[in-house]
């Protein structure tokens, strides 16, 4: 117990600093606050939009496959303190469960759950004239007879927009 | 001082416990658990267990609690959901009927093994926990730590468990990838959820918001979206959160 | 006094209980000053060395060489206004410094910075008849407390982000703890590698065990017997990664890429606030560094050149490896570009986590096999060669997933895990 006090009294020390600079900080600090100053923060224009209230469920995923690797971190370090007593019996488990937990890993991989970038994919957008159009002004030359690829993918292909 | 810090950390575990309950914002809840995690952790300490700790401190503050902060931002269940809505039946009646058939099975028990709950220490010879004083004035100091023994046990008597904890969390991996991906094929139409890019006012909480929790997210729907257009811009969401 | 013991003998004596207690205090109030100090030394020689890259002049007003421009900045942030958003979580708003602040001071509990480790020294030095390591304190868990602290750590920046009750605080601090919570487990992964030699938590031992002359240098010369060295130097390669993402230290400050999140995590704070996340930012780069030393570099561990007391080289072997380590987080803030968030993510997923447990295996296999009597350049090699050819399948496993990973998502659209 007691090789943990020192660490009690940094602990202490560290929240009463802290405290103690709020407290001076609320002392010395002028109070001239407006709705303006205490509106969420847009580089000066009013917030169009919302917070965001849902992110892609990729993180969730990412915080998951920390857990499973967590859990085998905190496994290796016992038995990195002892692994040499334990002898190839030890190495032969921690084998298998790190071969279980990179089965996993694959796993998830394999299904793209630990992609992040942007995902190129083929937009088909209306036939246009190679001259220029009411929806853009970039001239396509060549653009007759190419388009006509047909495992593009249709779900966004709203016209004039770009993936 | 053993005792002290006891009930410190058995009054950080409880008043924690409590807050789980008691309040009412999801983020506040799991900061409570966050704190009797911790006081788990000290009363760890406190018995000596100084491995343990760590791991509480690791791997249940350190993540698995950081999981349910992600699980409440990512449905956006950061907001006092209506506490007087039932999703079961008469389910206040049966929590307090499960909880006062808890409380007297744990009497029973109690009574029933009263003396012997305790346990013995773990590691009666096999090591010193704690310095002591030999007769020629020496001190023999403690052990360095249990971990050694920890270790001993996991990979020799309990390696079969400790195998199949592997096998645990790839099921566990396995069903949170299930159950995150959307379904193949053509894109059902999603749930009614506000296009991100529609132009609001900044915020102001109508009565019909506050009262109801999924007011707010189909009132300004527009009837003639379609679902290509919502699929772009779902897509367009998942860019911003990414940015 | 055996190796293994290595708590810290201060408190197994039988010293009176008020002097241990005024003993804790002295050092816990030099640690605590002595961070500060540092911190304030830090930033100035960040910005001015940062300033040096860049063909400016950098701070050169506040005392000679403007050396107290930090403590200027940092009395000046007391005068300020401090603003808490209409939107935001009270509460959490306020507590999330102390979560930041907090942690980042008591890492440095556990990191020992003096001693006399030369020629077989145990790092003891006695304060009025009392032995007691130079640190602060030498707990069971050791080099696990480091870990438990930078997994708190994550909570500051997260909720900070989160009871802003604004946008680019929110990106920013979902964000971070994705990013802290991935390089914590490669972080965690380089550190079984030290354990693996020492067969020990205990940051004094770990010290201990590196004090000493370690292999010969193509039979010249003996090098130290640095972690760094003995471990191969991928272990502490990928530690170093990890614990730059793990500060959101550039080239990993995605976290407050101000081109797109503005300030990220902390936009809302301002006054006192906002500098005790700043303090905490810089702190937590000052006591990692201390942690890299430590557990590859020797510690204070080094050579007794003569002139000064033995006990004083240990402090100068210490903060001379830690000044090394400074300089090298601000030459890498002056020369790389930013990750993108996605390259950031395969870093350390794809290569550093797969990489660091694989190594694992490998200085385990080896040591294993060395014990078994397969000791000779020969027998090595042979295992060497078999663990390679079984990494290698597993490798080619890992890039068929990852091929897979990126055809299903351009089959079936970002928008799967979306």
């Amino acid at each position: 117990m007691g090789q943990y006090l020192p660490i009690l009294a940094l602990l202490i020390l560290a929240v009463l600093f802290a405290a103690i600079s709020f407290v001076a900080s609320g002392l010395f600090a002028p109070k001239r606050t407006t709705s303006a100053k205490r509106a969420p923060y847009e580089c000066g224009v009013e917030p169009a939009q919302d917070t965001p209230d849902r992110f892609p469920v990729r993180f969730f995923l990412v915080a998951m496959i920390f857990i499973v690797f967590d859990i085998e971190i905190i496994f290796l370090y016992p038995w990195a303190t002892i692994f040499r007593q334990l002898g190839l019996f030890g190495l032969v488990a921690m084998f298998i469960f790190a071969f279980a937990v990179f089965e996993s890993f694959v796993y998830l991989i394999g299904n793209g759950a630990l992609d992040w970038g942007p995902v190129k994919r083929a937009v088909r957008r209306e036939l246009v004239d190679p001259g220029r159009t009411a929806n853009t002004t970039i001239r396509r030359v060549g653009a007759e007879g190419r388009m006509e690829f047909d495992d593009v993918d249709t779900r966004t292909a709203t016209p004039g927009e770009a993936a | 001082m053993e005792a002290i810090v006891f009930f410190v950390s058995a009054a950080i575990i409880l008043a924690g416990g409590l807050g789980v309950i008691v309040l009412r914002n999801p983020v506040h809840a799991a900061l409570s658990l966050v704190a009797t995690l911790f006081g788990v952790a000290v009363l760890f300490i406190d018995m000596e267990a100084y491995f343990l700790a760590a791991v509480q401190v690791i791997v249940y503050a350190g993540a698995i609690v950081v999981l349910f902060l992600f699980v409440i931002m990512l449905v956006g269940v950061d907001k006092a959901e209506d506490i007087y809505a039932e999703p079961i039946i008469k389910q206040r009646q049966f929590a307090a009927l499960a909880a006062a058939g808890m409380l007297i099975l744990v009497a029973l028990v109690g009574v029933a093994f009263a003396g012997d709950v305790t346990g013995q220490p773990s590691n009666e010879d096999m090591t010193i926990s704690r310095a002591i004083e030999n007769p020629d004035g020496t001190t023999t100091p403690a052990e360095t730590s249990n971990i050694n023994q920890l270790a001993e046990a996991l990979f020799t008597d309990y390696v079969f468990a400790f195998e199949i904890t592997a096998l645990l969390l790839t099921i566990a991996v396995v069903g949170a990838v299930v159950l995150a991906r959307r379904p193949k094929g053509d894109l059902q139409p999603l749930p009614d959820v506000e296009p991100s890019w529609a132009l609001r006012k900044p915020r102001a909480v109508t009565p019909t918001e506050a009262t109801d929790p999924s007011a707010g997210d189909d009132a300004d729907q527009d009837p003639d979206e379609t679902t290509v257009d919502q699929a772009a811009t779902d897509g367009a969401e998942t860019d911003e959160a990414k940015a | 006094m055996p190796a293994i013991f290595s708590l810290d003998p201060l408190f197994l004596g039988d010293a009176g209980n008020l002097e241990i207690l005024a003993i804790v205090l002295a050092k816990v109030v030099i640690a605590f000053a002595g961070l500060m100090v540092s911190v304030m030394l830090m930033v100035w020689w960040e910005r001015k060395f940062i300033s040096d890259l860049q063909n400016r002049i950098g701070p050169n007003r506040a005392g000679p060489f403007g050396i107290l421009q930090t403590l200027a900045d940092g009395i000046k942030l007391f005068f300020k206004e401090d603003l808490i958003p209409d939107q935001s979580d009270r509460f959490v708003f306020k507590l999330a410094p102390y979560l930041s602040l907090v942690p980042a001071f008591l890492v440095f509990a556990v990191v020992p910075i003096g001693g006399d480790f030369s020629n077989g020294g145990d790092g003891l030095i006695s304060v009025f008849g009392n032995d007691t390591y130079v640190q602060l304190a030498d707990p069971h868990i050791g080099i696990l407390f480091v870990l438990a602290m930078s997994s708190i750590a994550v909570y500051g920046i997260m909720l900070a982000g989160w009871s802003s009750g604004s946008k680019y605080p929110l990106l920013g601090s979902v964000r971070a703890s994705a990013q802290m919570v991935s390089y914590e487990a490669a972080l965690g992964l380089a550190l079984v590698a030290v354990l693996l030699k020492t067969g020990s938590l205990s940051t004094t031992t770990i010290v201990r065990e590196q004090a000493g002359e370690g292999p010969e240098f193509l039979g010249l010369f003996p090098m130290p017997d640095w972690n760094v060295i003995v471990l191969g130097v991928v272990p502490f390669i990928i530690f170093f990664i990890a614990t730059t993402a793990e500060l959101n230290r550039p080239p990993f400050d995605l976290v407050e890429a101000e081109q797109e999140i503005v300030g990220g995590f902390h936009t809302e704070y301002s006054s006192i606030r906002f500098a005790l996340f700043f303090l905490a930012e810089f702190m937590n780069v000052v006591t990692m560094s201390a942690v890299m030393v430590t557990l590859f570099f020797g510690g204070p561990a080094g050579p007794d050149l003569g002139v000064l007391p033995a006990a004083l080289w240990g402090f100068v072997w210490f903060f001379a490896k830690l000044f090394v380590f400074l300089c090298l987080f601000i030459g890498l803030r002056g020369t790389l570009p930013r990750l993108r968030y996605d390259q950031l993510m395969d870093l350390g997923w794809k290569l550093l986590i797969p990489l660091a447990l694989g190594w694992v295996l490998f200085l385990a296999t080896l040591d294993v096999f060395s014990d078994r009597g397969w000791t000779s350049g020969g027998e090595r090699l042979v295992v060497t060669g078999v663990f390679l050819a079984a990494m290698l399948v597993f490798a080619g496993l890992l890039m068929v997933a990852i091929s897979n990973g990126k055809k299903a998502r351009e089959r079936d659209g970002e928008e799967v895990f979306g």
